[in-house]
């Protein structure tokens, strides 16, 4: 369901939550995706909120529609999510890795030299 | 299509003028939540669309007619609050009765089964219902009237939590397959601001803010850490509203903020929070004399 003290808004959230839904194969590329009135009553919430989170879908071509008949998954619906979550969540943690980094005083080449490290580590287990 | 069109609406009582120069536009088929402080004037605009009131000056047009005894607007409209009265000799089931008469688009199967889920006899009394059976009879009669323009002036008062939830809940079902004009006005935004697609802020005699829910709730945001850093990164923007929780401090100002900017000030260790309608709705509203402490002094 729907976090309703979560800091993102809404409509923000039930993109998130329509992109869950393809990203674990709920809705397979092709298939219907949820209308703006479904999807306000399900969440309980006005159509034109629902419907500002299906855009946001669009905008990003996740989803295309089809006049008259509603709006379908992409064929590479999926494909462009997966790469834009991995690209946001890397983003994010090399960010805060960043910050860290910063606070405690370490320099971009012992910061480098760390990542070295630690993947020559993992490869020998 | 405009259903409602203000136009410098002035209306006075005396020499006291409530609204001083509305002017704003409904479109059809809209929810809008119609919210301010107390006295600002809700309920004289509420009724002055369904022709209750008369303005004193400018031009109100709702279904592109002065609504004053506009019989046109009276058959297209229902006015929802506590003080709908119905002749004391009258049951419950003679009250629907008339309202099936009245209102074209009646649906008594609807109503029926709300009276019988909220647990009504037929053949009570209006006079005698307490005050939140009161609310919920006349809530009930707003939605089932099905009119083409429907206005709720704080239909939940008196109703506990359940029912509030409960109605709130039919008033969207209903509107999803029978799209509708709705007025509400609450003082509870928190509570329906997930009903609502645009929202018309009252405050001293003017549409304050007219606009969508959405941009409410995405006016501001709330920044906290250390003084330096803030003033920093707030450089040649206005502060809106200033507090200290602990040790940082709270700084709320308008979201005009780019994706650059957020993630320095991520970077620097600034806290960043949205700010709810109900928050936002506090700010744009707040009274330059202070908080009620002020009173104390």
């Amino acid at each position: 369901m729907l976090d309703t003290d979560s800091s993102s808004p809404i409509y923000v959230q039930i993109a998130k939550w329509l992109e869950n839904e393809i990203i674990d194969g709920t809705i397979l590329a092709d298939q219907k995706v949820y209308s703006q009135y479904q999807l306000a009553e399900l969440f309980n919430i006005n159509p034109a909120t629902a419907g500002k989170g299906l855009t946001l879908l669009l905008e990003d071509e996740i989803v295309y529609q089809k006049r008259g008949l509603g709006t379908f998954v992409s064929p590479n619906g999926r494909g462009k999510l997966l790469v834009k979550r991995k690209e946001e969540t890397l983003h994010h943690l090399i960010n805060e890795l960043l910050t860290e980094a910063e606070l405690l005083g370490v320099n971009d080449q012992s910061l480098l030299a760390m990542i070295d490290t630690e993947r020559r580590r993992k490869r020998r287990i | 299509m405009t259903v409602i069109k203000f136009d410098h609406v002035v209306k006075s009582f005396r020499t006291h003028e409530v609204l001083k120069e509305m002017s704003f536009e409904i479109k059809q088929d809209v929810i809008t939540g119609i919210i301010g402080r107390n006295g600002v004037g809700k309920t004289t605009l509420m009724k002055m669309i369904v022709g209750f009131t008369e303005e004193t000056a400018g031009r109100v047009e709702v279904f592109s007619e002065k609504p004053f005894n506009s019989l046109k607007v009276s058959a297209n409209s229902i006015f929802v609050d506590d003080g709908m009265k119905f002749p004391d000799a009258m049951t419950l089931t003679d009250i629907l009765k008339e309202c099936a008469r009245f209102y074209p688009n009646w649906d008594s199967e609807l109503a029926d089964r709300l009276i019988a889920y909220f647990g009504y006899h037929f053949d009570t009394r209006h006079h005698h219902l307490s005050k939140g059976k009161k609310s919920t009879f006349n809530a009930i009669i707003g939605i089932a009237s099905r009119s083409p323009l429907t206005i709720f002036d704080e239909p939940t008062t008196g109703m506990d939590s359940a029912v509030r939830k409960d109605f709130y809940r039919a008033l969207l079902k209903d509107y999803l397959t029978h799209p509708r004009t709705i007025l509400l006005s609450s003082h509870h935004i928190e509570e329906i601001e997930d009903l609502l697609e645009d929202v018309l802020l009252v405050h001293k005699g003017i549409a304050h803010y007219h606009g969508s829910i959405t941009a409410l709730q995405e006016m501001f945001v709330t920044l906290s850490g250390k003084l330096e850093t803030l003033t920093l990164h707030t450089e040649g923007k206005e502060v809106i509203n200033e507090s200290t929780t602990g040790p940082s401090i709270e700084w709320t100002l308008e979201n005009n903020f780019t994706p650059a900017e957020l993630s320095r000030m991520k970077a620097d260790n600034i806290l960043i929070s949205a700010v709810s309608a109900n928050d936002a709705y506090i700010m744009l509203t707040d009274q330059p004399k202070g908080g009620i402490d002020d009173v104390f002094e």
